[in-house]
């Protein structure tokens, strides 16, 4: 049984990625638009374990010495992927405030409404 | 074999020494005993767990209760079953009808699930992640989405605010919850559901500690919470919101919420059990008696461990079950307000206080060494009478100054008061 | 061979997903839509081998951004989360052209890569695992140690050597949780004379409003206090 080949998580991200690109472009709505960043952001995070997963932390010898240490934290993988996440729940709950707040304002959540600041 | 069968393939593996390779027909056999133990064991205990609940709640009214089908009323459960599969199923000709027929299902879905970690005996658990634990509160948190869905394709207005009850509640209890099992954690070095019990084994019960009574007092008033049953019953009151967010479901549909409830009922109960109560194992003076065994899968020792685990177990579950009709019988439904204040003003903090008390018993009890219990029971059990007692002097103070705000205000416009539900759902 | 094949139907479903996502006209909808992406990306980690990282994505995502979104949606728009409006035509012939655009040079970017980064393989050649599960039944190396129990390093690794980033993240989540209060409240008006005649006009407006638009009011006040 062969393993998947890398590019193949690489391809389905990079697809979500776009899907939620088109996301950001085509949706007037500012929820529609935080739910397609999220995907981008999952997208990302899928590139992100699965580099960890198939990648080898490489050794660095020390000349002289029979040491040899890791030239990385084995973890930055998930230890990146959780960054991620948590930063992602900190804007979904900011973003939310934020077009709650808009909504009172200017009664929509359109986000070509709120266009008070362009001259 | 290669790295690609290691044990997070996501089809389940049961508890072996060796990772089996991930062919056809063991696919099948695991299909196969999923088929026979979750829909035929878990709905039956579930049927009887209704049976046993009404026979109670009877009791405890003076009544007799379900005595017609059946001797002792024992046949009542499969009529009950009979009658709901039979009913038409009806959809509000408004509902939205694709979301209407999946949230029943994701909610019965997410009670099942959790049941796939929770170590019956010794092996005897259907899939042992290294992360069990946090599996299991990940699946559970699943739930809200599920009710939130049913509320809101009724296009009810009561299925509507009883599934915004519902999400607010099991959302806020959600974070006692799982602070409250973070001492077993801590303990345990482990999320692995299996390590918790092999601990347990090994040192006991993790209830007698100070920290371990505390963290399972709030892990069974949140567990309460979370299955939506009285005092905290609010997303389904009958009396203010018809039923809340079922309201619109007719037949099998509502059979299903009706599956989820009490299937949940008997998941938190295993939690609870599997937790802080030592899992099967036997109480105080023997509860390391088949420690050897454990662990080992040959024929002999499996049987005898499982034979007494599993009764023991179950034992302790319906002890927990019974506990939880006790209080549902006893006492009334809080309001709102009052159900988001004491989650947030007295659970959560005296839930973090637990975990700092739990980091001072393991340093007295589990660090590599003597076990110096006199000392810790001491300490600790001091630090939790002052936090209870601080914490619910607290919560008295900032209760009275909260009802005298509230008698304070004008009536608004017609004369009646503030609908209790605006004030505090979040 | 299985493995291709759960990744291939995940793939596929992910897909569907995240498009049903962008498109889906009702939001709700799209909300759900979200929601059955998330579990899919959780398959993709399960498929990785990162079995505490899935977990953390349904608790995360499906357990309190999917809801955080759906109460966003209950509050911002009438409580059917109905159909959203979206841009002109030729604006969204522009966005699709954009996405494709952007996919086919991430797409050939992959495609092409010839040289790995200084020490590595290029990706192309990746196509193999380092080896985790039976045949490292020692499991000696540290890969194998932390796909094994990836939780336990994981927390290890958070409070010694990114303890930094993990202090900064806490301070962002208590900032965050902060800021979207202050943010979100409502201020009540204090002054009784005005909470009066306040509460007056929203009596003869509930009375006027349709079923649908005051179950809404209850619901923002019940929500937003």
């Amino acid at each position: 049984m062969k393993d998947i080949p890398l590019t193949w998580f690489l391809y389905f991200s990079a697809a979500c990625f776009a899907v939620g690109l088109l996301g950001v472009l085509v949706r007037r709505n500012a929820i529609a638009v935080l739910m397609a960043i999220e995907i981008m952001l999952n997208a990302a995070n899928i590139n992100l374990i699965a580099f960890w997963r198939y990648g080898n932390s490489p050794t660095v010898e020390y000349p002289g010495s029979r040491i040899s240490i890791l030239a990385e934290s084995p973890l930055s993988g998930p230890i990146f992927a959780i960054f991620v996440i948590t930063i992602a729940a900190a804007e979904v709950a900011v973003g939310i405030g934020l077009i709650l707040l808009c909504y009172r304002r200017w009664k929509a959540a359109d986000v070509d409404r709120f266009d008070t600041l362009a001259g | 074999m290669n790295a690609s069968t290691g044990w997070a393939a996501p089809i389940l593996l049961a508890q072996q020494p060796e990772i089996p390779a991930l062919d056809f027909w063991l696919i099948v056999k695991w299909l196969l005993i999923l088929a026979i133990v979750f829909f035929g064991i878990f709905p039956g205990i579930v049927a009887y767990m209704v049976w046993a609940e009404r026979k109670i709640a009877a009791r405890f009214q003076d009544r007799i209760g379900p005595n017609r089908v059946g001797p002792l009323g024992l046949l009542q459960p499969i009529a009950d079953a009979l009658k709901l599969i039979t009913k038409e199923n009806i959809v509000p000709a408004t509902a939205d009808k694709v979301v209407h027929i999946v949230a029943p299902v994701m909610i019965l879905v997410s009670a099942f699930l959790v049941l796939a970690v929770i170590p019956f005996g010794s092996g005897m658990v259907a899939i042992n992640p290294p992360s069990g634990a946090l599996y299991l509160i990940a699946v559970s948190s699943m739930s809200p989405l599920g009710i939130f869905l049913a509320g809101w394709s009724s296009r009810n207005k009561y299925s509507l605010l009883g599934a915004m009850r519902a999400v607010a509640q099991l959302v806020s209890y959600e974070v006692p919850q799982v602070l409250s099992i973070v001492p077993v954690i801590l303990w345990t070095g482990s999320l692995s559901m299996v390590a918790i019990f092999d601990r347990q084994v090994e040192y006991g019960w993790f209830i007698f500690s100070p920290p371990g009574l505390l963290g399972f007092a709030l892990l069974t008033i949140a567990n309460i919470a979370e299955v939506n049953r009285a005092p905290f019953d609010l997303p389904e009151a009958e009396s203010e919101i018809i039923a809340g967010y079922h309201t619109e479901y007719s037949g099998m549909r509502f059979g299903l919420f009706f599956l989820a409830e009490y299937l949940s009922v008997f998941g938190v109960s295993c939690l609870g059990t599997a937790l802080f109560l030592g899992g099967g194992t036997l109480p105080p003076p023997f509860t390391n008696a088949l420690q050897e065994y454990v662990g080992t899968y040959t024929t002999g020792s499996f049987l005898l461990t499982n034979a007494i685990y599993v009764p023991v177990f179950m034992a302790k579950v319906g002890l927990y079950i019974f506990f939880m009709f006790w209080v549902r019988a006893t006492l009334p439904r809080l309001r709102v307000d009052r159900l988001m204040n004491f989650a947030w003003k007295f659970m959560v903090p005296l839930s973090v206080i637990n975990v700092f008390i739990a980091a001072v018993w393991y340093e007295f009890v589990f660090r590599p060494g003597q076990p110096r219990y006199l000392i810790g029971w001491t300490v600790t059990g001091a630090m939790v009478i002052v936090s209870v007692v601080v914490m619910i002097s607290l919560y008295r103070a900032s209760d009275v100054i909260e009802e005298a705000e509230i008698a304070s205000r004008p009536l608004p416009g017609r004369g009646r008061r503030p609908i209790p539900t605006g004030s505090t759902a979040r | 061979m299985t493995q291709a094949i759960l990744f291939g139907v995940i793939s596929v479903l992910g897909l569907i997903t995240a498009l049903g996502t962008v498109l889906a006209r009702n939001l709700v909808h799209a909300a759900l839509m979200l929601v059955a992406f998330f579990f899919l990306v959780a398959c993709q980690f399960l498929l990785l081998e990162a079995e505490f990282l899935a977990a953390v994505q349904v608790l995360v995502y499906i357990g309190a951004v999917a809801i955080l979104l759906m109460f966003g949606i209950m509050l911002t728009r009438n409580i059917l989360g109905d159909d959203t409006t979206t841009v002109p035509k030729s604006t969204r012939r522009l966005s699709m052209l954009i996405a494709l655009g952007v996919f086919a040079v991430l797409a050939l970017g992959i495609a092409t890569q010839q040289q790995g980064p200084p020490g590595r393989k290029p990706w192309k050649e990746l196509t193999e695992r380092p080896a985790v599960g039976p045949d490292d039944l020692d499991r000696k190396t540290p890969k194998a140690q932390i796909v094994n129990d990836m939780a336990k390093f994981v927390g290890r690794d958070l409070l010694t050597r990114y303890v930094i980033a993990f202090e900064v993240a806490g301070i962002l989540l208590t900032a965050a949780l902060v800021g979207a209060i202050v943010i979100a409240h409502q201020e009540r008006d204090d002054d009784p004379a005005t909470r009066v005649l306040e509460s007056e006009a929203a009596a003869a407006d509930d009375a006027a409003a349709a079923d649908a638009e005051s179950s809404r009011t209850l619901l923002t006040s019940s929500s937003t206090r």
